[in-house]
């Protein structure tokens, strides 16, 4: 059977790479004696699929993942057992049946929503206000990004892939914060990094913005007809 | 406490900024997180080297499970801080902290080093330092902890003996506990606290425990070391090594710690029998971890399934000195791979012995995955092999490579060692031949069998370096420009297309032999070595050759003196006190059957070589063969 789950990445992971929490989801599925679908072949692979790798140090509490069990088991004991099997700062918040998918889990993901905290040191010349800097760099036709490729750096239009933006300024342990939350493409389809739609804001606002990212995802989507599904419910 | 706060706090800030943040986090599953006020002590286990290397470990498993299973201790854990870490602590006056609660070290009631690599030392320098505790014993009051260290290197400790308050000689999971009972009991008379100087005596009443301020070295008017004397009335002359009588009685950790990142060896470790009687004449770790004690099958069996359960790891390792040699090795195999081929988990093998029977093993664990073989024939020609005991013939490896290839596998490691006592360039032109010989064995076969692949054969040569304990404790080392040239003699023997050469660095095994043979003299040029940057020695991309050659002028010591220069078996060696339970007059005539050529069995399959183990320490062989 086929399980889509949901799965936060929480502080106490954080630092896992993409690989690690491969490995470490793995682990998991092991020690809950969960049965394990795996591929055929020379160097079997347990038929897991992810919507999309995390960058070390973002967290998240809307990652998702494909899993392919040997055996019908009921949703609600996949929950139970995963998580008391997994380590510290990862746990599976849903876990639906899905019928076999048009595509990969990866390939069908094609918009990530961030909520993004940036230290806020001031204003550069007099109080315009978070949500009129917001519009006014939003209203530029396009914003161009250096990307380093293997084939070297190239430059990429950002603007066309920032369907949402807005911000409010937040007081955290005695430090201004900028709060900002994003809708941004993600994917093959046209893919923005929070860190980008930052720095669009620093050049084409008028403040003073440190870079001290703490960045954390808000959710993973599949954006069609307009509309944003999530991937537990559309395949 | 307020220290934890300000390094958690300070973690938040750096982690993102170093190399493998992972390392530093201390929540992995399976750690051991537990309340330091409701426990009577609290050890620190501190592994001198990186994280990947000390995870892979089995004694920081079996010890951190053992202690951290009684009610009234607890035990973490601390690595050496790789460089960038340690100069963001550094900077910040950070204060290096243990993993489990972000404690400072200094806080801890008693660390304890694994001694495992001579090349480690000045990692234990560095972390005291980094943890503010002053180096020298003499220097560390009654509130430090008290530091203790173990591992095959305590069996001369004598190069660390004005740093560490004690050595532990043997098996750590004999003795923890009864350390940390002297420990307790000591404390909870003083409401808390401890008297070091009363302590230390208290604790060198423990069979297997060294203090080494108990001791005076003394030397001759030339300055030759002259003997180690204890200076107090109950200290014992000498200390034996505490051994486990019955690996099925010992405590074996089913919940080991899983990291992670990915660690040197990230696997299921399995401990099937403990100690080696092959009696190779080089190798310390035969001697040391005698006798021979294997796990019965079904335990391992038990202890395979649950370690699967808790750890989650897709592949176990069968570990030992040579696993091979278990009795019922091929059962315990069978059993075992079928038990959890279902589960797609893997079996390994460390090491393989240079025979068929081997092979046949190999096939079976490498059913799916075909990675390469490592044979150590370790020497060039069959008049070396037998000087070093290796029982291994030419025919032996060539049979067992045809076979290899027969079966599919196409690369071969070939592990040698250069500079072995006796050696000449004919037994260099050994390594070349043999070496030449598989290859084209390997070439015929691969186009015999219709293979379109092609043999690829790596030769590996580390140098050799003459270890305490062994029958070549009093053998001279090759000097470094010996080494450096025989290195590169090689490399014009060996030029074939489908052989790789590669080969250690020739200075770091030069000083890994000045600190196995060194006396107490050597801890200066460590503390100088130290001060002048030297850490992660082992390392060929950190160690500084140059530093270590300054320190040893500064402290007017000539190491060439103690690497290359040969003993006198009349003269008393840094490490006569300290007893591995084999006997100097067994090593003495092993070391005269070496210059002989003679070899000598195996004490598992022919008579008692009478070592001294069985004799003197009230133990026995512990062979398994025919219990289910």
């Amino acid at each position: 059977m086929l399980l889509c789950l949901q799965y936060s990445k929480e502080e106490e992971a954080r630092f896992l790479s993409h690989l690690d929490l491969m490995t470490a989801m793995e682990r998991g599925f092991r020690r809950a004696a969960l049965p394990l679908a795996f591929s055929e072949g020379f160097n079997p692979h347990p038929r897991v699929s992810y919507a999309s790798a995390l960058a070390v140090g973002v967290t998240s509490e809307a990652e998702y993942l494909d899993v392919q069990f040997r055996e019908e088991l009921a949703p609600e004991e996949v929950l139970v057992r995963l998580n008391k099997a997994l380590p510290r700062g990862l746990r599976v918040k849903r876990a639906v049946p899905v019928s076999r998918r048009k595509e990969s889990l990866m390939a069908l993901i094609n918009l990530a929503c961030y909520r993004v905290k940036v230290p806020f040191y001031g204003w550069a010349d007099g109080n315009t206000g978070v949500r009129e800097t917001i519009e006014k760099a939003m209203s530029v036709p396009a914003y161009l990004v250096q990307r380093q490729g293997k084939k070297g750096v190239r430059q990429v239009d950002i603007r066309p892939g920032i369907l949402e933006l807005a911000g409010s300024l937040k007081e955290e342990n005695g430090e201004k914060k900028l709060v900002l939350e994003m809708a941004v493409r993600t994917g093959s389809s046209g893919n923005v990094k929070p860190e980008e739609v930052v720095e669009m804001l620093k050049a084409l606002g008028s403040w003073r913005l440190g870079n001290n990212l703490r960045i954390h995802r808000l959710g993973l989507y599949i954006y069609a007809e307009g509309k944003k599904w999530s991937p537990l419910e559309r395949t | 406490m307020k220290e934890r706060e300000q390094v958690q706090e300070w973690l938040e800030e750096v982690l993102p900024k170093v190399s493998k943040p992972l390392r530093y986090l201390g929540n992995e599953y399976n750690a051991v997180k537990k309340d330091w006020q409701a426990v009577k002590l609290r050890f620190l286990f501190a592994f001198p080297d990186v994280y990947e290397v000390g995870m892979s470990h089995l004694g920081l498993q079996i010890i951190y499970g053992l202690v951290n299973e009684q009610s009234d201790y607890l035990m973490e854990r601390v690595f050496a801080p790789w460089t960038d870490f340690e100069a963001e602590l550094r900077a910040r006056g950070i204060p290096l902290f243990s993993l489990e609660s972000a404690t400072p070290i200094a806080q801890f009631d008693c660390i304890g080093f694994t001694l495992q690599y001579e090349m480690s030392y000045s990692n234990i320098l560095n972390m005291l330092d980094l943890g503010r505790i002053p180096l020298l014993a003499k220097e560390r009051g009654d509130e430090f902890p008290i530091i203790m260290a173990g591992g095959p290197c305590a069996y001369n400790p004598e190069p660390l003996a004005e740093f560490i308050d004690f050595f532990v000689l043997g098996e750590g999971e004999e003795i923890i506990l009864e350390i940390g009972a002297v420990m307790a009991a000591h404390r909870a008379k003083r409401q808390g606290k401890q008297e070091k100087a009363v302590l230390l005596k208290e604790l060198a009443q423990i069979p297997g425990i060294y203090v080494p301020a108990f001791y005076e070295a003394r030397y001759d008017q030339n300055g030759k070391f002259a003997g180690l004397k204890a200076n107090e009335p109950e200290i014992p002359s000498r200390v034996v090594k505490r051994v486990v009588k019955d690996l099925d009685q010992a405590n074996f950790p089913l919940k080991p710690i899983v990291p992670y990142l990915e660690i040197v060896h990230d696997r299921m470790m399995l401990e099937v029998l403990r100690g080696c009687t092959r009696g190779c004449r080089f190798c310390q770790a035969g001697v040391l971890y005698r006798p021979v004690r294997e796990r019965s099958q079904k335990l391992l069996v038990e202890q395979a399934e649950q370690l699967a359960q808790n750890t989650g790891h897709n592949e176990i390792s069968l570990t030992s000195l040579s696993t091979s040699d278990y009795s019922c090795v091929e059962p315990l195999l069978r059993d075992i791979l079928n038990r959890f081929e279902g589960r797609n988990i893997g079996v390994s093998l460390p090491s393989l012995r240079v025979d068929s029977f081997s092979v046949n093993l190999a096939k079976e664990v490498q059913r799916v995955r075909k990675t390469g073989l490592t044979f150590a024939p370790e020497a060039g020609t069959q008049r070396l092999r037998d000087v070093i005991n290796k029982n291994v013939t030419e025919e032996d490896l060539l049979q067992v490579t045809e076979a290899v290839f027969r079966e599919g596998w196409t690369q071969i490691k070939l592990y040698f060692m250069l500079g072995l006592p006796t050696e000449t360039y004919a037994d260099l032109d050994g390594i070349a031949d043999l070496a030449s010989k598989v290859l084209r064995r390997g070439k015929e076969i691969l186009r015999e069998i219709g293979s379109k692949k092609a043999p690829s054969i790596t030769v590996s040569v580390s140098s050799f370096v003459p270890k305490p304990h062994t029958p070549f404790q009093w053998e001279a080392q090759d000097s470094l420009a010996t080494l450096q040239e025989k290195q590169s003699y090689l490399r014009t023997k060996i030029r074939e297309r489908g052989i790789v050469y590669n080969y250690h660095d020739a200075e770091i095994s030069f000083l890994e032999a000045v600190f196995a043979k060194g006396d107490r003299r050597l801890g200066k040029v460590l503390l100088e070595a130290w001060r002048r940057g030297c850490r992660f020695d082992g390392w060929s991309e950190h160690f500084r050759y140059e530093s270590w050659r300054e320190a040893f002028r500064e402290v007017g010591l000539i190491p060439e003196e103690i690497a290359n220069v040969p003993l006198d078996p009349a003269d008393p060696l840094p490490w006569d006190h300290l007893d591995s339970g084999v006997r100097k007059e067994y090593l003495l005539k092993e070391r005269e059957r070496a210059y002989q050529g003679q070899t000598t069995g195996d004490c598992r399959l022919t008579t008692c070589s009478v070592c001294g183990i069985c004799q003197d320490l009230k133990v026995r062989l512990l062979l398994r063969k025919g219990e289910a």
